[in-house]
């Protein structure tokens, strides 16, 4: 099977003053579709850098990177913000740990909020799917404030599939919620990967990780 | 061409010298304190027979004055100024001032009230008179302290007679040239007691 | 939903701060759109006033003219007279359609008040004069037509305060004359509203100024050399010359000036509403640096970041114009009574002369002066990278 995501040689190179640090030192990593990738490791081994450079959320130093068969990183001049904001929009979807919704916005606003700006998007879902989708049609008209930690990374998550991406990128999911909410979040992302979404996760949650297909240890920036 | 500019400007622009619709005292500050001594202070209220209380009103007064109100200037819609007086907090009387038509020109004729409905002070603020001065005068204006509208009921303005049982009966014209204006003061004596008596103290009593 | 729906909820998130924002924007369109119509109804009633003066050149008296204005300001005469042989003179100049005679004379009446006023009266010709000021209504009965009748023509406030109507009399203070009333005019909203005409040779009679005159009114032929005749006319012995077209070509010059400064303090106005809308903008994308990340993580281009910033300052410069706007339009007539009452000279009719071009070029000015204080705040939030924004707000 060809692999949705492949990375080659990543490094990720910071030049602190005389010292160069490698957040992310040789890395190759491959992600087959539908395959569910949790990354573990120790605070400040690169796994975040990492999860970046694979989300087109960052350059990195050298190394190649091609996403759906398309090469996005491979040695030449860094690609400009406009670029890879359209790379992210056609392939990927994230979520996070504080969720980051708009809190001014309704639940169904804040899901509707990446179509706002992929206009004319065939691929699109319907703001209904997605919401059913995660179980949470009731609460559409509701404002962040008013739903529970769970609740709220549900709709982060819709949000993040509005657009139909190949690849769900997850730094920390379950970081804020208890463990009831984590098992129902670690839940949904194994159903998501199982309908044939790429699920990368950064995590230090052992029972999602274990959830996985695989696990990917990385320390000082390499994966051992 | 320079300095005509303010001489032009001057009678270009300058104000015309003649005074509001109403009848409003020239200097309040100044003539509140001349006319009520003992004032500390005073408030300003703008009543007309419009809205107080409309044609009804105005129907009411002329039955009262005895007399239809006429001309181009004595209206249902012209505003009347009354004068609230206070010693500190304490009301202690009121000034009310009418237009009336003279023989030569408008009279302005203010009369003082106190709270108990007689007149205080008298003053003419403004006539065109060829007995102005005697009108004016301490003397005639002396006449009417202490009378009310009751003492005024019998006066018919039309004639310019009062029964001699009447106090107004007792109020001298200053001269035989004073005679046409020595009347015209006594209808607006009469009906600023009329205006001040709906304005304030029947409306007082309901 | 689009981008200006969640401009505008975004405007929602800081309530106060959005208002005390929208407030400082109202004030600036209130100031600049009163000061607008303040620019607009003086000039106005300047042109209006020289206009209906009727005629083109005014001679005078020559004599000190601010010993003339300061008791034409407190009543009397003017010092000194024209002969009236000056009418032959200027009236055998072509340029010449016609010339009315004025005579200026007042009286100190004590029983004007506590302390006594000034009573003025203005002597003018009864054939030439009422045809120079054919904008004159009558509310009652019409022009003297007799220059030596004893008769008078008041203006509707003059009748208003003697409570004068035709037929009845009226009595000149200390000259004991008595005269009649003939006219009364409607409002003009002039200076004529205040005065008293009498027939010239009446008014000489009366006051034992006959042959003089304080006034001569000229009303030149179309298509005249204005030059060439008051060049003329400055050669007379004893006049001075006040030619209207120079008057108001100086008032105007003056009002120039007044407009600069008017339209400086309205321009200083905006700048400071527009640094608070950049303030106030600028904090609100700071504080939404993550966010910003996030959108763009999820598709959104810098154009659209830029717009959605940029919508926003658009929206709150709207609000706030529209509400000064209206406030200005709201405190128009007391703005024209605290004017009035501060500046020595002012024309009659509205001086403030707010109307929909003012508005709108009043709104306009807003919205443009926001949108390009939006410039800055909108680029810095479209250069956001959401990398380092995410991180920030990690942190």
């Amino acid at each position: 099977m060809t692999n949705i995501i492949s990375a080659n040689g990543l490094k990720k190179i910071y030049h602190r003053g005389s010292e160069d640090v490698h957040a992310v030192d040789g890395i190759n990593f491959d992600a087959a579709p539908g395959q569910m990738t949790a990354i573990i490791g120790p605070s400040g081994s690169g796994k975040t850098t990492l999860l970046n450079i694979l989300g087109c959320l960052d350059n990195p130093s050298e190394g190649t990177l091609s996403v759906g068969g398309e090469e996005i990183f491979g040695g030449k001049k860094a690609l400009s913000e406009k670029i890879l904001t359209g790379i992210r929009r056609r392939n990927f979807g994230y979520i996070f740990q504080k969720f980051y919704l708009i809190p001014t916005l309704t639940v169904l606003e804040n899901i509707m909020l990446p179509s706002t700006f992929y206009r004319n998007c065939e691929v699109c879902k319907t703001p209904k799917e997605v919401l059913k989708q995660l179980g949470i049609e009731n609460r559409a008209g509701h404002f962040p404030a008013e739903l529970s930690g769970g609740e709220m990374q549900r709709v982060a998550i819709a949000r993040a599939l509005i657009n139909s991406p190949k690849i769900l990128l997850a730094d920390e999911p379950t970081g804020n919620l208890d463990s009831k909410r984590a098992d129902e979040i670690k839940e949904i992302l194994r159903s998501l990967a199982t309908g044939g979404i790429t699920v990368i996760m950064v995590t230090h949650n052992l029972d999602l990780a274990k959830a996985a297909d695989r696990i990917v240890e990385i320390r000082d920036g390499k994966i051992v | 061409m320079k300095t005509l500019i303010p001489l032009f400007l001057c009678a270009l622009f300058s104000g015309p010298a003649f005074g509001a619709v109403g009848c409003d005292l020239n200097d309040p500050d100044r003539d509140v304190a001349r006319l009520f001594p003992s004032s500390t202070g005073y408030k300003t209220q703008y009543l007309s027979v419009k809205t107080a209380g409309g044609e009804k009103l105005l129907s009411r007064i002329e039955n009262r004055l005895g007399d239809k109100f006429k001309g181009l200037y004595e209206t249902i819609d012209v505003p009347y100024t009354l004068y609230e007086i206070y010693k500190g907090k304490e009301k202690i009387g009121y000034i009310h001032g009418v237009n009336q038509k003279g023989d030569y020109g408008g009279i302005q004729v203010f009369l003082s009230i106190g709270t108990d409905a007689k007149i205080k002070a008298f003053y003419i603020q403004k006539l065109t008179s060829r007995a102005a001065r005697e009108l004016r005068s301490k003397d005639f204006g002396a006449q009417f302290t202490g009378l009310s509208l009751k003492d005024f009921a019998d006066y018919d303005p039309v004639t310019g007679k009062a029964p001699d049982t009447s106090p107004v009966s007792k109020l001298k014209s200053p001269s035989a040239a004073a005679e046409n204006d020595f009347h015209n003061v006594l209808r607006s004596v009469k009906k600023n007691l009329i205006l001040t008596d709906e304005f304030l103290f029947s409306k007082a009593v309901k | 939903m689009n981008i200006y729906s969640v401009a505008y909820k975004n405007l929602l998130r800081k309530k106060t701060r959005t208002a005390l924002t929208a407030a400082g924007i109202a004030l600036s369109a209130w100031v600049l759109a009163t000061l607008l119509g303040f620019n607009r109804g003086y000039e106005n009633g300047l042109n209006r006033d020289i206009d209906n003066m009727g005629f083109q050149v005014l001679l005078t008296a020559k004599g000190c003219p601010y010993e003339a204005a300061t008791l034409m300001l407190k009543g009397g005469t003017g010092l000194r007279y024209m002969l009236e042989d000056v009418v032959k003179t200027v009236t055998s100049n072509p340029e010449v359609e016609g010339v009315t005679r004025m005579l200026m004379q007042g009286v100190f009446d004590p029983n004007k008040g506590e302390n006594g006023a000034i009573a003025a009266y203005l002597g003018v010709d009864a054939q030439t004069y009422p045809k120079m000021k054919g904008y004159l209504e009558f509310k009652q009965g019409g022009w003297f037509t007799d220059n030596t009748a004893y008769e008078a023509v008041m203006g509707y406030e003059a009748a208003e305060l003697e409570q004068r109507e035709i037929g009845d009399k009226l009595l000149i203070p200390g000259l004991n004359a008595e005269l009649k009333v003939v006219g009364v005019l409607k409002r003009s909203g002039t200076q004529d509203d205040g005065t008293i005409f009498l027939p010239i040779s009446a008014v000489q009679k009366i006051f034992s100024k006959q042959g003089k005159l304080t006034g001569l009114g000229i009303k030149v032929k179309k298509g005249a050399d204005m030059d060439a005749f008051e060049n003329r006319l400055y050669d007379l012995p004893d006049v001075q010359v006040v030619s209207m077209a120079q008057v108001k070509s100086t008032i105007m010059s003056l009002v120039t000036s007044a407009k600069v400064i008017v339209f400086a303090i309205a321009f200083i106005a905006v700048i400071i509403a527009m640094a608070g809308v950049v303030n106030t903008i600028l904090m609100s994308v700071m504080e939404r640096y993550g966010e910003i990340g996030i959108l763009k993580s999820m598709g959104a281009m810098p154009l659209d970041i830029f717009r959605m910033i940029w919508a926003e300052t658009a929206i709150l410069c709207s609000i706030g114009g529209m509400a000064g706007i209206a406030l200005s339009l709201a405190t128009a007539r007391a703005a024209e009574a605290a004017v009035r009452h501060f500046l020595p000279f002012t024309p009659n009719g509205n001086m403030i002369a707010l109307d929909f071009n003012i508005a709108a070029g009043a709104f306009g000015l807003i919205v443009v002066g926001g949108l390009l204080s939006g410039i800055y705040p909108a680029w810095r939030a479209a250069r956001v990278r959401p990398l380092e924004a995410i991180r920030s707000e990690g942190e």
